[in-house]
């Protein structure tokens, strides 16, 4: 009977408790629904933050570079708040992942919009998953700052739509220049099917004929395969004096890996494009990257900025205080995440702390010398990138390294 | 076309069919002894690679040790497997058993990301060398391995289920539970021992692929898909005919890149291995009723 009485007891006790946590509960959320009115009404002792959301590719296929984008946003976001953030507001940014999925990254919109009620949006990591966001964009007319490198990004314009890493607009004429220079007049193309190479595959063929060079061998590749042998042996046997690769992940490696078994000699040069500026990408490779060729900005050899210029300052300043940070340092991707906050901070301290989604888009059009990382930044109307050839270099993977191609 | 090029296609199919078939074997052998396709096979092709790579640069193990270190590992969560999320629900139907399945792949694969970080990583060759060239075709020395691994395989399976007590009861539980325990063998046991062997499998292929492909936390499940469409096409019928499926698919995969399209093999494969189920459902290997290992 006592144990009985005294479970009895547990139960009631554990009603009670359930019950108080419901009401507690329930005031707390009655609690944060009137939280802003009461803080409307007080002094700007605590004013709310700026609410920015962030659309990256945290899981999936981007992963790699979904992660290091965060890590830098994170960073900068503290900075300028450890800083008094802007006009006395800190800025808060809500983390939302898209597993590198168009439709889960139009989701993760709404859902910014609709409940966190976000003033901009960063993102997302990849072409597919920005272009996915447009709808939703368009319908809350918020701006939109993506660090996807496609063309279609700001190709495809929409007043709304701003971009920081180079379009394939930027870099496939200035690769171009560079295999013209180096005599190179037949290349094969060896491309991802999905977005980042299909985008910069059209490019390349719509501007090979300029620069006096002929495609001629085009092949694919799905995102995921193991082995690209069949696609190389073809390209082969066409002789081309150049394979340029378009692949942003695990696959580049493959490619190039691929492309040292079947001609050992290196008769063909390989290229690439600014994805492949990792260094996972040196470690899957290993010996077979030597003298692998790809056009991206300046943070992979920060020298090449111009010692004592302030892109030099600036990019040195963040590779630092990123590397302090998280023990490694900052890859193309951390860096055009860098530009896309930074770019939103500016606009927001020229537009006023207290602007709304309309004005700070209008003030993000009005950039004028921003200097980040990717290079300098100088918006329009009509150029929601900003960025020239200028702000690219060649480089040459050698000994393990990357190094700039003079 | 040349001899030499025809000669690389191939080669580079059967690389890719070769790992196909590892996969394979793990799905047969899980649905010869439990009725159930086991989604999670996949998952173990990840861990066998990322495990080996953790092995190599963090705890420092050499090549020699961390290749079999991982493929340990992984063959102590193919048991954990079986023993905490299936067993408990063996009464059920065999829809409820693969769903389940579904849902410790993405445990795993989540695990995985948490443990081992988003990035790719590689492993080191198991020879170095350059590739050696054959009649005018070029052949990495890890797709030796790939193959030697494979026929290994192959040959410890074979032996397994002919000439070993384990194997006999094992082909007893494919036939019928019921009757096994009533003879006495103890069939959860070869259920979970099959896990563990399916596992085993699983990491082989994924230490052994590491160094070719580079690897990470996500590659389980595109692989998986292809080691069942391997499994399928070879009739789910034993571990000849699942070898055999990987390959078919691997040389359709290489020849349609080849000669039809790049961008298409993989829906190509996919056309394949539906006429194959249209046409003779029990798989280009299997007979109808035929006793399953």
């Amino acid at each position: 009977m006592g144990t009985r009485r005294k479970t009895g007891a547990g139960h009631t006790f554990r009603r009670v408790m359930t019950a108080a946590l419901i009401v507690a509960l329930v005031a707390l959320s009655a609690a944060g629904c009137s939280a802003p009115t009461s803080k409307a009404s007080a002094p700007a002792a605590e004013k709310a933050p700026i609410k920015l959301g962030a659309v990256l590719s945290l899981t999936g296929t981007y992963a790699g570079l979904g992660v290091p984008e965060r890590n830098a946003i994170e960073m900068e976001v503290a900075r300028i708040n450890a800083a008094g953030g802007i006009g006395g507001r800190s800025i808060e940014v809500v983390y939302e992942d898209d597993a590198t999925d168009p439709a889960k990254a139009q989701a993760a919109t709404t859902r910014l919009i609709e409940r966190e009620g976000v003033l901009g949006i960063i993102g997302a990591t990849g072409t597919g998953q920005t272009m996915g966001m447009r709808a939703d964009i368009d319908r809350a007319g918020i701006p939109q700052v993506s660090m996807a490198g496609g063309n279609a990004v700001t190709a495809q314009f929409d007043k709304l739509v701003f971009q920081t890493p180079w379009p394939n607009r930027i870099v496939v004429p200035f690769t171009l220049d560079f295999m013209k220079k180096a005599g190179i007049t037949t290349i094969a193309l060896l491309t991802d099917s999905g977005g980042y190479g299909k985008d910069g595959r059209q490019v390349v063929l719509d501007d090979v004929a300029k620069y006096g060079v002929t495609v001629v061998a085009d092949e694919t590749f799905n995102a995921g395969d193991t082995d690209m042998t069949t696609q190389l042996t073809k390209i082969k046997a066409k002789a081309p004096q150049a394979v340029w690769m378009w692949a942003a992940g695990k696959e580049g490696a493959i490619i190039v890996k691929n492309a040292k078994d079947l001609d050992p000699s290196g008769s063909m040069r390989i290229f690439g494009a600014p994805g492949n500026g990792r260094t996972e990408f040196i470690d899957g490779a290993g010996a077979a990257a030597e003298g692998f060729t790809f056009a991206a900005g300046r943070i992979l050899a920060p020298d090449s900025y111009g010692r004592g210029t302030k892109a030099f300052k600036v990019a040195t300043d963040f590779i630092g205080r990123y590397t302090q940070k998280y023990g490694k340092a900052p890859d193309i991707f951390a860096g055009h995440a860098y530009d896309a906050i930074s770019i939103l901070a500016d606009a927001l301290k020229r537009a006023g702390s207290d602007a709304d989604s309309a004005k700070l888009r209008d003030a993000i059009e009005a950039t004028k010398g921003l200097v980040g990382v990717g290079g300098t930044f100088d918006l329009s109307a009509t150029d929601h990138n900003g960025l020239t050839a200028k702000d690219l270099v060649m480089y040459r993977i050698e000994g393990g390294v990357w190094k700039v191609v003079e | 076309m040349g001899a030499a090029q025809l000669l690389q296609f191939t080669i580079a199919g059967l690389k890719n069919g070769a790992i196909y078939a590892l996969i394979a074997l793990g799905f047969t052998i899980v649905y010869a002894s439990t009725g159930i396709l086991n989604f999670a096979q996949g998952e173990f092709y990840m861990l066998g690679g990322m495990v080996a790579v953790w092995a190599l640069r963090t705890l420092g193990l050499p090549l020699l040790a961390a290749v079999p270190a991982a493929v340990l590992v992984t063959v102590g969560v193919g048991a954990l497997v079986e023993r905490l999320a299936l067993r408990p629900r063996r009464a059920e139907a065999p829809l409820v058993l693969i769903i389940i399945t579904i849902g410790v792949s993405m445990l795993l694969q989540s695990l995985a990301r948490h443990l081992f970080g988003p990035n790719e990583v590689a492993l080191p060759p198991f020879t170095a060398g350059p590739s050696i060239t054959f009649f005018g075709a070029a052949i990495e020395r890890q797709t030796l391995w790939v193959w030697g691994l494979t026929a290994v395989a192959l040959l410890v399976l074979w032996v397994l289920y002919t000439r070993t007590k384990l194997g006999l009861a094992m082909r007893a539980t494919a036939v019928s539970h019921d009757s096994s325990r009533l003879v006495g063998i103890d069939t959860a046991r070869v259920v979970m021992v099959t896990f563990a062997l399916a596992a085993a499998l699983g990491a082989l292929a994924g230490v052994a692929v590491a160094p070719l492909t580079q690897t990470a936390y996500d590659v389980g499940a595109r692989i998986g898909l292809k080691g069942f469409a391997a499994a399928i096409l070879g009739g789910l019928g034993g571990p000849v005919a699942a070898v055999a499926g990987g390959l078919v698919l691997g040389l359709t995969e290489s020849l349609s890149a080849a000669f039809i399209s790049s961008t298409y093999k993989d829906a190509i494969a996919l056309v394949v291995l539906l006429a194959v189920i249209f046409l003779k459902p029990s798989g280009l290997f299997g007979r109808a009723g035929r006793e399953k290992v």
